[in-house]
């Protein structure tokens, strides 16, 4: 690790004008599963870092509000994981946090800090035995014809590969989430649509944050289809690992049991959170069946762009949206 | 006398006292951290070490050692002490990407760290052969390769010929990937000098391999190495020998004159260590319309490394699962450009019995049989090798006992036949698993006081397997004193020479010696082999305080001197053939596998394993052993591959996260059950061995099952969720 | 009694008196705190024992603890966050020390192993639960378990077999103990959450 010096700022007005002080490449740390953690490997050698993990102001959850929940950057995902309310309104969110990582991680790391932890593709975390063009631009990147089982299928370049690993933001984007962000140009709001970007040709960059802008909070509106919502994740080992492919999916229906709201965006799949209005289409104004469920699936798989090893993930995937609208299909109580 | 239900270091365990290699510290303790090839093969043309060395609080950038300095210790496998005999730092050539190029010493351990990641260096790069296919590989007949009986061809009549005339044949290859033990304790520990001596805090299986190792690698003499290792965090063959950090460490020790601590990251621990090698294994069994075995051949190919040849010995167990009257095994060893592969939990004969037990259950379907009744019907009572008896063989008892706690009879036969409640498809399968059992010198050191107190430093490491455990349970029977009365010092040179603990011989190495150690000091007690004694009476009745004696026990028809052979930190076992009899441990697994009907997913929810390992010699920590051996089979079978990108070579996926070991939410019921009958041919203690048998066969049940629940084999491993899809 | 652990070489040694090697600055408010590369000074409670550290910033708290404090029960294992044994409580809740810069944990209160049992060397009954359930082999992930295994049944996620599989899950234990590790955390819970009499 690059020698670094550290502040802490002891409220966000104070966070805010650090960054706005400090060198360039300065970060912000949080939770540090994420930056610590790249720290460590050599991959990320930030100059400083102002550290906002306990900053009062970014703590709050609220999800006292009908039309929204709102959840303080700083929360921790354990936090929000456990909140009974969300668990009952917005199974999908509590369970995009509780399966992800471990409970020793979800008690450090912040729900802010997580929307931008950055790929686990090996050979971007590997060092520099591998070619990567996201940690060396220019250099190639390795695992275009290389171990790719863990690649994307949706959203890569000729540039890299490599997959967004979260769950938390693919349940959020599949629910129209925002997220306030606050800077030394005052405060601004970005759908989390908005925020991750597909590497192009410039795989360095992943999101559409300036360098002194801080996450200050995340609001997610309430829907009916929230209730009836679930986080499928299909991994590796039954927990403790990130996804091989993940499904966040939610479904309302009218009083005729027709499918009336309907959500679908992929996780471990695609190099960003990846959300699918021609499969949601699908369903909308149909009946929640098995059939109708796979051609939902097909549908959000059609356009994949496999590589060598992992073409599976397409025909799991499909199927894998097809449980997951099975789980909130039943939970909108139908 | 106290119930021998507790493991007698589990408080030191559950409370942070017990103190591993690395656990050491001092006051003026330096920090040591090696920076690695990048390349797979080649010549490091120039290091550059400026960078790093004005990194503050850096102490010494170490590139080259002259080999006068530091020699090779040999390979462990050839006759020396370290896991390949190839010494990074001592030329300019590398063989695997992840070799070290560089030690850094520093006052801080970030100190050290950030110099290494500085530390640059230009290539010649070579192209490189990783797999057993690859162009540049090169392929030998062990037999030819390496002239040791022990190693060659196994041939029992003209099973060849014997193959094409059988009724019924079955033929099938399976592929086994690498595979890393990934023992929880990082590799490293604490080297320093007390004046002349050199001390070394390490957890390892074999402490006398690195006092021999460092005594050849730096011209010293023994009695000036001490290597202490009480607690070694799991072993699992990752730590059965000298690794090539130790020496450098030595000597950077000895410049500086500090002690110098060294935990060598997990990525790294990947390639300065062994690791199980790729395999492939061609079976051929055939058989009568009835399902009895008449011939088999089988064809094993092992990946070993270009420096040194690491053999296989698959088919000395697959000769004995059955009584099968021509049999031919052999192997080959095909040369790659990795650092060298070598033991890991069942080393050969988990692949190998993944093989031939698929295949027998190939053959059971083939000739429409219960596959607890085929293996049953072909069980023997002579060694079809060699002709001798077995010093114990119950395996059939295995069988059936496993059949009955499991509940096989409720089993239909068909392939898919079998589904839950919720629709996933249920597979039950069987697995027969034998190991050798084998037995190594020890030494055995007792002391006797007048309170009644006995404290014993014997050969054997603690490693997770329960042997300090054991000893203390053998003594506290034998003397009648208290649990709580005994002392156990193992994996320390400074009482006994401290022979390699593996190959699942540490047990009843260890006992035999202090079972002998017992008689001896029952002899100057005056006490008959048979009579009770009042312990702290006896000693008194000597007029002393105390009473110490020592023995050593070897294996059957070894000779004497074999002894200083094992002092000398050199692998010493015998087995499992010996004068007049085979030794071997046996098993039986059953499992249950579900496989969910859309994302097919594989858990498992039972297994049921009995073992066959002479007598129990500490129930506690032997269920323990049986049920990790279990949770090591599922990850082999399902989860762990060390992958290779063969432009890079080195591993690819060399972590935790990316090495999917199983997690608590993998395992489910596992029940274990154990016959229990001593086995008193092979030593006085009647104990085999168990460590490694309760792993062999595992996998073989898991995809017998998968086979079960679907209806198609599966013939490498791990059997992931894109093979059942 | 007050710790004091210099930073020069990374060594513990007592010494008073001298003051940190890098002024502290402000900005703008008396509590923010900004320290340059070099050390900062760092306070926090180990087991409950007031400890001050100059810091480098890069040091994980896993090393201050092991390497500074001499507290070497916490284990290393992978040093990213990848297998648990380095589980300590901060303030209560279960962490993963080696991804922690210590510099974080200054003003708080850090459990490890060794502050688990009483101080007359009672032991916890779910350190007793794990030597009579066997739910150890080498020993090394034990103290990570066991950290784990209190943090677990104190968050209320001890309700079932499968919900301890599951939050236990962030523990490798490569000698496979997880059977035990259940049944001790299982019975641990029950024993803690049955109230001592009806009524
Ligand atoms: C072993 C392991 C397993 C994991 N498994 C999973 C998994 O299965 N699923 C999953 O989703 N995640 C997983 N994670 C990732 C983990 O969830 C993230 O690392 C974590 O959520 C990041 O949050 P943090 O608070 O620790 O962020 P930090 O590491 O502190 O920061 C991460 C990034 O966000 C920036 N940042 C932090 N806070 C803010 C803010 N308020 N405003 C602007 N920028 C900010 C930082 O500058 C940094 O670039 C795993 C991590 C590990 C180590
Ligand atoms: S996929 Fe992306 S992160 Fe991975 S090696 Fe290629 S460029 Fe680097
Ligand atoms: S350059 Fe490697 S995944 Fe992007
Ligand atoms: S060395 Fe083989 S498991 Fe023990
Ligand atoms: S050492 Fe911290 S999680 Fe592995
Ligand atoms: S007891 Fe050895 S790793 Fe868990």
């Amino acid at each position: 690790m690059r020698p670094f010096s550290y502040a802490v700022p002891a409220t966000l007005a104070e966070a805010v004008s650090a960054l706005a002080a400090s060198e360039p490449g300065t970060k912000i740390l949080a939770g540090g599963t994420t930056l610590y953690d790249l720290m460590k490997l050599d991959i990320e050698a930030p100059p400083a870092v102002v550290d906002v993990h306990r900053l009062a102001e970014l703590a709050a959850i609220d999800t006292t509000r009908p039309d929204e929940f709102s959840f303080g950057a700083g929360a921790r995902m354990a936090d929000v994981a456990d909140d009974p309310v969300v668990r009952r309104d917005f199974p999908v969110l509590a369970e995009s946090l509780a399966k992800a990582a471990s409970q020793q991680l979800r008690n450090m790391a912040t729900v802010g800090g997580n929307l931008l932890q950055r790929t686990r593709c090996g050979y971007f975390r590997g060092g520099p035995a591998f070619p990567c063009n996201k940690r060396e631009p220019g250099s190639g990147c390795s695992a275009i014809g290389g171990l790719d089982r863990g690649h994307a299928l949706f959203g890569a370049g000729d540039a890299c590969v490599a997959t967004y690993p979260g769950d938390w933001a693919v349940a959020l984007l599949a629910f129209d989430a925002e997220i306030d962000v606050i800077g030394p140009r005052g405060v601004r709001t970005v759908a989390v649509g908005d925020l991750h970007v597909e590497p192009g040709d410039d795989p360095q960059r992943e999101h559409t944050l300036a360098g002194d802008e801080l996450i200050v909070r995340i609001r997610v509106p309430v829907t009916p289809s929230g209730r009836g919502s679930t986080y499928h994740k299909i991994r590796d080992r039954e927990s403790y690992a990130f996804a091989l492919v993940s499904v966040a999916a939610g479904v309302a229906f009218d009083d005729r049991g027709v499918v009336e709201d309907c959500r679908i965006a992929l996780g471990g799949v695609a190099t960003r959170p990846w959300r699918s209005p021609a499969a949601e289409a699908v369903l909308i104004g149909e009946r929640l069946t098995e059939a109708t469920a796979r051609r939902a699936g097909e549908q959000a798989f059609a356009g994949a762009r496999p590589g060598t090893g992992n073409a599976f993930k397409i025909e799991l995937g499909i199927r894998a949206v097809g449980d997951a609208l099975r789980i909130a299909g039943e939970r909108a109580g139908r | 006398m106290s119930t021998p239900t507790r493991r007698v270091d589990a408080r030191e365990k559950v409370t942070g006292a017990a103190r591993y290699g690395a656990d050491r510290t001092s006051p003026d303790l330096a920090h040591a951290v090696f920076a690695v090839s990048t390349i797979g093969k080649g010549r490091v043309v120039n290091v550059d070490t400026a960078a790093a060395e004005a990194v503050p609080g850096v102490l010494t950038v170490v590139t080259r050692i002259d080999p006068a300095e530091l020699g090779s210790p040999g390979f462990l496998m050839g006759g020396g002490y370290g896991f390949q005999s190839l010494q990074p730092l001592t030329d300019d050539r590398i063989a695997y990407r992840g070799q070290p190029i560089a030690l850094v010493v520093a006052d801080t351990l970030v100190a050290a760290t950030e110099a290494a990641n500085l530390v640059r260096a230009d290539y010649e790069p070579e192209p490189i052969a990783t797999d057993l296919d690859d162009e540049g590989a090169e392929t030998l007949v062990q037999e030819e390769a390496i002239p040791l009986p022990f190693l060659a061809d196994i041939v029992v009549g003209d099973a060849d010929a014997a193959f094409v005339k059988s009724p019924v044949r079955i033929e099938a290859s399976f592929d086994l990937p690498r595979q890393h033990q990934v023992p929880m304790e990082l590799i490293g520990g604490v080297v320093e000098w007390r004046g002349d001596t050199l001390v070394v805090h390490e957890g390892t299986q074999n402490a006398g391999a690195l006092r021999g190792g460092l005594a050849r690698q730096l011209g010293m003499d023994l009695a000036k190495i001490e290597v202490i290792a009480p607690y070694t965090g799991g072993g699992f063959g990752q730590k059965n020998s000298l690794q090539p950090h130790v020496g450098p460490l030595a000597l950077a020790a000895r410049r500086l004159g500090r002690p110098i601590k060294f935990v060598m990251p997990r990525t790294q621990t990947f390639h300065q260590a062994s690791f199980r090698p790729a395999s492939r294994h061609r079976v051929r069994l055939g058989a009568d319309e009835t399902g009895r075995m008449l011939a088999a051949v089988h064809e094993v190919d092992q990946q070993t490394s270009r420096h040194d040849l690491f053999p296989s010995m698959s088919t000395e167990i697959t000769s004995r699962l059955y009584g099968i009257g021509d049999f031919r095994g052999r192997q080959r060893l095909v040369r790659t450009d990795v650092q060298t592969p070598g033991f890991m939990r069942a080393p050969f004969e988990h692949p190998a019995a993944f093989a031939f037990e698929s295949a027998v259950d190939e053959l059971a379907y083939a000739v429409g049989q219960d596959p607890v009744s085929l293996r049953l019907a072909n069980d023997t009572d002579v060694d079809p090798v060699t002709g001798q008896p077995f010093s114990s063989r119950h395996l059939a008892e295995c069988l059936r006992r496993g059949a009955d706690m499991f509940g096989w009879a409720g089993r239909t036969h068909e392939p898919r036949s079998m589904r839950a409640a919720d629709g996933s498809r249920i597979g039950w399968g069987v697995a027969a698993g034998v190991y050798p059992a084998s037995l190594a010198p020890a030494v055995a050191r007792v002391t006797a006081t007048s309170e009644g107190k006995v404290t014993v430093g014997v050969d054997g490491h603690e490693m997770g397997q329960g042997i300090r455990t054991a000893i203390t349970l053998l003594i506290s029977e034998d003397l009648s004193i208290e649990v709580g009365d005994v002392t156990v010092y193992v994996g320390d040179t400074r009482v006994a020479p401290q022979h390699l603990t593996a190959g699942s011989w540490g047990t009843a190495t260890a006992l035999q010696a202090v079972h002998a150690a017992l008689r001896e000091l029952r002899k100057h007690l005056n006490v008959a082999d048979s009579d009770p004694v009042d312990l702290g009476a006896a000693v008194a009745a000597t007029g002393q305080t105390s009473v110490e004696v020592e023995a050593t026990t070897i294996a059957p028809g070894q000779p004497p001197e074999i002894i200083e052979h094992s002092r000398a930190g050199l692998v010493s076992f015998a087995g499992p053939v010996y004068p007049g009899f085979v030794a071997f441990s046996f098993i039986a697994h059953f499992v249950e596998v579900r496989i969910e009907p859309t994302t097919r997913r594989i858990r498992v929810p039972r297994v049921v394993s009995v073992a066959d390992c002479g007598r129990v010699a500490s129930p506690v920590t032997a269920a323990s052993q049986l049920r990790g051996a279990v949770v090591w089979g599922i990850g082999a079978s399902l989860r762990e591959e060390s992958e290779v990108d063969p432009r890079f070579g080195g591993f690819a996926n060399a972590t935790l996260e990316e090495y999917p070991i199983p997690v608590n939410a993998d395992i489910g019921e596992i029940e274990v059950g154990f016959v229990d009958e001593p086995d008193p041919m092979l030593n006085p203690v009647g104990v085999k061995g168990l460590g490694e048998v309760a792993m062999v066969g595992v996998a073989a049940a898991i995809a017998n099952a998968v086979f079960h629940a679907t209806g198609r084999r599966q013939r490498r491993l791990p059997i992931r969720i894109e093979d059942v899809l | 009694m007050t710790a004091i652990v210099r930073g020069s070489g990374g060594n513990p040694a007592n010494a008073a008196d001298e003051g940190v090697c890098l002024a502290l600055g402000t900005m703008g408010s008396a509590e923010s705190t900004i320290a340059s590369a070099c050390r900062t000074e760092t306070t926090f409670t180990a087991n409950g024992r007031p400890v001050r550290v100059e810091l480098d910033p890069r040091e994980s708290l896993l090393d201050v603890l092991r390497e500074r404090l001499g507290l070497t029960g916490t284990k290393k294992g992978c040093d990213h966050g990848q297998c648990g044994a380095c589980t300590v409580h901060l303030n209560g809740r279960r962490i993963v020390s080696c991804l922690t810069p210590a510099v974080q944990v200054n003003g708080q209160a850090v459990t490890t192993i060794e502050g688990v049992a009483d101080a007359d060397g009672t032991l916890h009954p779910l350190q007793e639960a794990f030597i009579d359930n066997d739910a150890l082999q080498c020993g090394y992930c034990t103290p990570g378990q066991v950290m784990s295994g209190l943090a677990c049944i104190a968050e209320g996620h001890a309700g079932s077999d499968d919900e301890i599989r599951e939050y236990l899950s962030g523990n490798l234990c490569r000698c496979g103990a997880y059977a035990g590790i259940l049944a001790a955390v299982r019975e641990t819970a029950r024993r803690l959450n049955s109230p001592v009499s009806e009524g």
